[in-house]
């Protein structure tokens, strides 16, 4: 077994000229930041991992982690693979670590408050400690003033921060006002402060020379794990449980007084727990690395590098710069972002324009036909201004490219409506745009005008029928289609080239408020992708699809691809970057957001005020731009792409990865894009279930969705066929997904069907399940077991997208781990594992209305009606583990009239057990192997392979075992230490027909491994 | 801490609640002690309870010792309990707050004991976790370290040692450790402790240390250096921090406790089983409310002064 990637906790980081080193487990990788790659994965310890590094002027890096520390070169790092031989233990925790102001030594902070001296061949030359403080630190660094000047600052547990002279061993401060433990200590370079942080979830800034506490720094809301001083000790960078990184000014007012006052806030990693940060002082970029493995890029200045990324402008200020005067009430109702700049209208229908060049407001024309509800778009790719009004008055204006002439103009009205309360424009094709309006008369017709791109002339009008409760409030237009979204998360389509034919209307596409934005996405064949958001915070795919001419007449049909919810707030839009990303913006509280959905990281926010406000967004070459009316003030918000990569490493879940599920291969996916790999789920504690993809060969691991159906953690997640998943956690939640991989750019996956609960409030854990298919079809048997020993069969009609309950019963009172169907000769099996540990089986083949084909084992449907039956009592109980079994797996043999069960315990056992139907079909249950220390810890998993003549299991002592069966028996034939934490889950996938070929593992805990076979 | 709807299903919650036991803590000592009946010797007398807050385990072992023992003669019994966070009195016990990691708490103890061995020591530590696997878990070991400092100097030869860990990646190399001082190591996973968490006990019994080494306890001795010459795998401190090599791992046997018939703590449950019916039905939290050292924060979040405003 070899480890081919790890994706988990990153402990550290540090820039080093153009390079980001990081600690990933027990390597240190080593990127080039500006392009994002990865230059080397470097291991240096066996099994440790690297929880803090210190740099060196001449190129060595000094890098610790629990007892263990190495001296290497920065060049073998960048080249070699493993440094492990250089790796030294010491007997304590090393805390902090770093190089002596020469270079020539090394100084090693110890849990225990002590420091070892050490030359660079890790010989120990002094021990230095203060007297009488050895209590246990969880934080401590030391501090190179100059050569004689070295401070240790070590963080006890009992909330004091000592600070101790580290040559002359005495102290210099105690400083006491925190409560708790400290996480993190940290000193200005110049002297002046100290920075701490504890479980109190406070930072203080002390005076290092008085000991003087400064200011208590209030904002996180968890934990701090890490801080530092940065630009000339003006500024403190401080990172949290709480998954956000925080800029603080030090605002200095007179001598000794400094306060700490919050600055910025980034949301940029996934719960929970950002470790580790570093800032590159002369770019002001800083990195930050977390326990979801994500390194992440933070630019400092994107509210200054470019110097133009904010303005704002009171109305006078407008009015002074036109030469005119606002009338008292007067104020502006509509803006739209062009090339050029801005152009707006007010509510005395004064058109005005903006020059992002000169910063400069001009007037360009008054037409007081728009001083009733004027609505402003634009055609910003043709710098075309649209402006109605409740009149159903239309204003065309177009713009030159440059210098924001006006070129043409055209105003007209349209009779048929008596009103109008919207208006929307799309782009449509290389001459025209087109143009909607609404009446609120519900008798009305919806209007849709084809306009020249030239001359702004009509070319075609077209009056549609507009279904109930229509209220347009996003357009787009697709071939001879428009898509037009409404209220109560309606989609109407009509077709452009024909009036009379009835719309195609798709409603409650989610909970029902706004849509805010329809995009179309991609293409295959006669079938069509959109993004849908819906002001609630879901988004959906939906894929189109004409029939083909065969089919008979022209006809639309859709189905749902996707669908997701954001995490909290107001979704207004959503599109895809130049990285096939999904982008989604909107409001949460006072905040407008930008935020990168596929790989879950805010990119930009800005505080507005919140929602209800005129605003609007617009694209620009390099950014986006935002406007937006913020007490009575215009403002203008460049959000400016990054200059710096956003991620070097996206990362996985922040949380225990419970779960992992391949897809297997089927020979009906086509798809290139996925042929050097699989699809695959992980299913976590953290609520969500990933849907990725990995690389056979490099084990690299893209993200694609992150969907967040769950409300509690998750305990199971499984494909069941090559288009089919199933995932279930706490509060009785199962859900059947199903995955689309026919599209090239990315797969979807969307709910099918949730499985019935038993009341209201449910607070069951559905803690495992199996399915077993019907023959020839799409329905199958779920057998689901539960927190209170409950099992429960269900039948899935397939065209009727129904759980049917068809047998219920219970264990006893205990909690049940895991169960399997096992079809034996003509009998369906029902095999249980209890906390108690034993396997307990059920024959239900007489009580569900199917039978067992004796040749493939498959079930054969017999129609009967269905009925709820009782759970018949148990044929076999066999005690095989002392206390909960906490995985299963079995293989039947080639004539399956045995199988055989694997079992892992909390007992540490690995259990080999024979289920046998004897010739009357009468069940036995015997135990052929029992190893009663196959790990040191709970096993957690574990598999057969290779046709029950293998086995691997993990287990929380972070081993990985291979064992052999023969003759049923067991013997270890492998072990391999992972770095991967609470190591819980595994699933394995052969990387061709061939049952003994190579073998993909994925390992899942506090982290996800991949390795072959 | 407020009574959520997972406490009002906890069956041992609602069980400690009716036999005034502050903490379901209780009875994981209570089924341990079921297994390995250490508290059921009528020469048990003096205890020490290390991490005891708020104090659960040193009410049994306070029933145990005194009102339920049928001896006559109490005078010469004691417990003591402590802990870093105060405690309420609990009959029989004296209580010392204080930090077990630090050198001059043991010596506190001693002090309290004066020159008279005891009989038995038990820890139920654990340290704030922080989320970093490997560091809680050395915290974790770090705490029984010093419970066995204190162990070592304090307990009779044939003493039991209990105490609490993570079954995580290095348990092993404690187990082999603690193979040193005692003649049989168990690792005991009690019904009461829930299956999903890594916690289990270690059960050490036979206090038996090395004859050639003698136990001194110094406040600027490091853990390693106490247990220097007892621990015979350990390399000696040297001038030069050692090569990695693969330390000596044991598995220790594991052994469930508390009969299959007790309640199971991963279970939900829905009808009270009619042991634990009648309870009144105001179930106030068993454990008193904790004083938590984010609690400013906590209040800075409820009046939405921690929103985000940047
Ligand atoms: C699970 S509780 C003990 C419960 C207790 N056995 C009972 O039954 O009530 C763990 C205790 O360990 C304590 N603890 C953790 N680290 C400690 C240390 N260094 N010194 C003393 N007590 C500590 C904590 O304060 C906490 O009260």
């Amino acid at each position: 077994m070899k480890d081919l990637s790890h994706y988990g906790p990153a402990l550290c980081v540090k820039f080093y000229n153009d390079y980001v080193l990081a600690g990933y487990g027990p390597f240190i990788h080593v990127y080039d930041y500006h392009s994002a790659t990865l230059i080397n994965k470097c291991r240096l310890f066996h099994y440790n991992k690297v929880h803090g590094l210190s740099l060196s002027s001449e190129g060595k890096i000094l890098a610790y982690g629990a007892r263990s520390v190495t001296i290497v070169e920065l060049e073998d790092v960048l080249k070699k693979e493993s440094l492990v031989d250089f790796e030294r233990i010491n007997s304590d925790w090393i805390t902090g670590a770093t190089f002596s102001f020469d270079n020539l030594q090394i100084y090693l902070l110890t849990c225990y408050n002590k420091v070892l001296i050490c030359d660079l061949n890790c010989e120990v030359l002094f021990r230095k400690s203060l007297g009488g403080e050895r209590s246990i630190l969880y934080s401590g660094i030391i501090k190179v003033f100059g050569p004689d000047k070295v401070y240790v600052n070590a963080g006890t547990v009992m909330g004091g921060v000592i600070i101790w002279d580290l040559f002359s061993e005495t102290k210099i401060h105690n400083l006491l006002g925190h409560e708790g433990s400290i996480f993190y200590v940290n000193l200005s370079n110049n002297g002046r402060y100290v920075a701490s942080c504890s479980d109190d979830r406070s930072i203080r800034l002390w005076d290092l020379e008085t000991g003087k506490q400064l200011s208590v720094g209030w904002s996180h809301t968890a934990r701090i794990w890490n801080l530092m001083f940065f630009d000339n000790d003006s500024k403190l960078i401080s990172v949290s449980e709480d998954c956000t990184c925080r800029v603080w000014n030090i605002i200095e007012s007179r001598e000794n007084v400094a306060e700490l006052s919050i600055s910025n806030v980034y949301e940029v990693h996934l719960i929970k727990s950002i470790w580790g940060v570093d800032v590159k002082d002369d770019e002001m970029i800083a990195v930050t690395s977390g326990n979801d493995g994500r390194l992440k890029l933070i630019d400092l200045l994107q509210l200054k590098r470019h110097g133009d990324e904010e303005t704002s402008f009171s109305l006078d200020d407008i009015a002074k710069q036109c030469g005119d005067i606002f009338e008292k009430n007067e104020s502006i109702k509509g803006f739209q972002w062009f090339s050029f700049g801005v152009i707006a209208i007010t509510s005395l229908g004064k058109i005005l324009k903006y020059s992002d060049v000169t910063k400069q407001w001009k007037l360009l024309l008054t037409n007081e036909k728009f001083n009733s509800y004027p609505i402003t778009n634009g055609i910003q790719t043709q710098n075309i201004a649209v402006f109605s009004n409740n009149k159903s008055d239309i204003l065309l204006i177009k713009f030159s490219k440059d210098s924001a002439d006006i070129i043409e103009t055209e105003e007209f009205h349209l009779d048929e409506l008596s009103k109008t309360n919207n208006c929307l424009v799309t782009e449509y094709d290389d001459d025209s745009f087109l143009l909607t309006l609404q009446s609120p008369n519900p008798r009305e017709k919806f209007v849709c005008l084809e306009i020249s791109l030239q001359n702004l002339k009509i070319k075609s009008k077209h009056c549609f029928n507009k279904p109930e409760n229509f209220s347009s409030s996003c357009l787009t237009s697709f071939r001879n289609h428009i898509l037009v979204g409404s209220r109560f998360s309606t989609l109407v389509i009509y077709n452009l080239l024909d009036e009379s034919e009835e719309p195609f209307i798709i409603r409650r596409l989610s909970p029902g408020d706004t849509t805010t934005s329809i995009e179309f996405v991609e293409d295959k064949d006669n079938s069509a992708v959109f993004s849908v958001t819906n002001r609630d915070g879901y988004y959906v795919f939906i894929e189109l699809t004409k029939n083909s001419l065969e089919e008979g007449p022209y006809r639309l049909s859709y189905k749902v691809l996707h669908s997701n919810k954001m995490m909290k707030g107001f979704l207004e839009g959503a599109f895809f970057n130049s990285k096939g990303e999904y982008i989604t913006y909107g409001f949460k509280s006072s905040l407008f957001y930008l935020y990168n959905e596929t790989n879950c990281y805010e990119l930009a926010s800005e505080v507005c005020g919140g929602s209800h406000r005129l605003w609007n967004l617009a694209k620009i070459t390099d950014g986006h731009v935002l406007m937006y009316i913020k007490a009575s003030r215009f403002h203008l918000r460049k959000i400016y792409n990054s200059i710096v990569p956003e991620t070097l490493e996206n990362g996985v879940h922040g949380r225990e990865i419970r779960d992992i599920s391949i897809c297997p291969v089927s020979n009906t996916n086509t798809n290139d894009n996925f042929k050097d790999g699989h699809i695959f789920c992980t299913a976590s504690e953290d609520t969500t279930i990933k849907l990725g993809y990995f690389n056979n060969r490099t084990g690299k691991v893209q993200n694609f969705w992150t969907q967040r159906k769950h409300v509690s953690g998750l305990q199971r997640c499984q494909f069941i066929n090559h288009k089919l998943m199933i995932s279930s956690s706490a509060r009785e939640e199962l859900f059947l997904w199903e995955l689309n991989d026919k599209y090239n750019k990315r797969p979807y996956m969307t709910i099918r069907q949730a499985l019935p609960v038993s009341t209201n409030n449910p607070d069951l854990r559905i803690m495992d399940f199996d399915v077993k298919f019907i023959s020839q079809s799409g329905d199958f048997l779920l057998v689901t077991v539960y927190s209170d020993s409950t099992i429960k069969i269900w039948h899935y009609r397939e065209n009727q997208n129904k759980f049917d309950l068809i047998m219920q019963g219970r264990y006893k009172t205990c909690c049940l781990f895991n169960v399997v169907f096992i079809a034996l000769k003509e009998e369906l099996l029902v095999v249980i594992s209890p906390t108690d540990g034993h396997l307990v089986v059920y024959n239900i083949t007489e009580y569900v209305p199917f039978s067992v084909d004796p040749i493939s084992g498959d079930l054969v449907d017999h129609k009967l009606d269905p009925t709820i039956s009782n759970l018949p009592a148990p044929v076999a109980q066999l005690p095989v583990h002392q206390s909960g079994i906490k995985s299963l797996d079995y293989v039947a043999n080639a004539t399956r009239t045995s199988a055989t069960i694997l079992t892992g315990g909390d007992d540490n056992g690995l259990g080999l057990s024979n289920l046998k139907l004897d010739d009357s079909n009468k069940v036995t249950l015997k135990t052929s192997d029992f190893i009663a220390a196959a790990a040191s810890s709970t096993i957690t998993s574990g598999m057969l392979i290779n046709g029950g003549k293998e086995v691997i299991t993990t287990s929380v002592d972070q081993v990985i075992r291979a064992w052999e069966i023969t003759a049923g028996k067991l013997s270890l034939v492998d072990k391999k230490r992972t770095t991967v934490a609470d190591t819980g889950s595994l699933d394995i996938i052969s990387n061709d027909e061939d049952a003994d070929s190579d073998k993909t593992l994925l390992i899942g805990g506090v982290g996800l491994s991949i390795w072959k076979k | 801490m407020g009574k959520s709807s997972k406490d009002k299903r906890d069956l041992y919650y609602r069980k400690a609640k009716e036999q005034g036991y502050r903490a379901r803590s209780a009875f994981k000592l209570l089924q341990l002690n079921d297994q390995f009946h250490f508290l059921d010797d009528p020469n048990l007398k003096r205890v020490v309870d290390l991490c005891a807050a708020p104090g659960s385990w040193s009410q049994v072992l306070s029933r145990k010792l005194f009102d339920e023992s049928p001896s006559s003669d109490k005078e010469d019994r004691k417990i003591v309990s402590v802990d870093l966070q105060p405690m309420s009195p609990i009959p029989h016990v004296t209580t010392l707050q204080a930090d077990i990691t630090h050198p001059k708490t043991l010596a506190r103890i001693l002090k309290l004991f004066g020159n008279e061995k005891a009989d038995f020591v038990c820890s139920d530590g654990a340290p704030d976790v922080t989320g970093l696997h490997d560091l809680d878990e050395y915290v974790q070991q770090q705490l029984i370290m010093s419970a066995l400092q204190l162990t070592a100097c304090i307990l009779k030869k044939g003493g039991t040692f209990v105490a609490k860990i993570f079954r995580g990646r290095d348990i092993d190399m404690l187990y082999s450790q603690l193979g040193y001082l005692f003649d049989k190591i168990v690792c005991a996973k009690p019904r009461s402790s829930r299956g999903t968490s890594l916690e289990a006990f270690i059960v050490c019994l036979g206090y038996n240390p090395p004859s050639n080494w003698t136990p001194k306890l110094d406040v600027n001795t490091s853990v390693d250096e106490f247990f220097q010459g007892c621990f015979l795998n350990k390399l000696c401190i040297s001038d030069k921090l050692s090569h990695w090599n693969e330390e000596e791992r044991n598995i220790a046997e594991f052994m469930a406790c508390g009969s299959l018939q007790s309640f199971d703590s991963d279970a939900t449950y829905h009808d009270l089983p009619s042991s634990v019916a009648g309870t009144s039905s105001s179930l106030d939290p068993v454990q008193s409310p904790t004083n938590p050292p984010y609690k400013k924060a906590l209040e800075l979040k409820r009046s939405g002064k921690l929103t985000r405003s940047v």
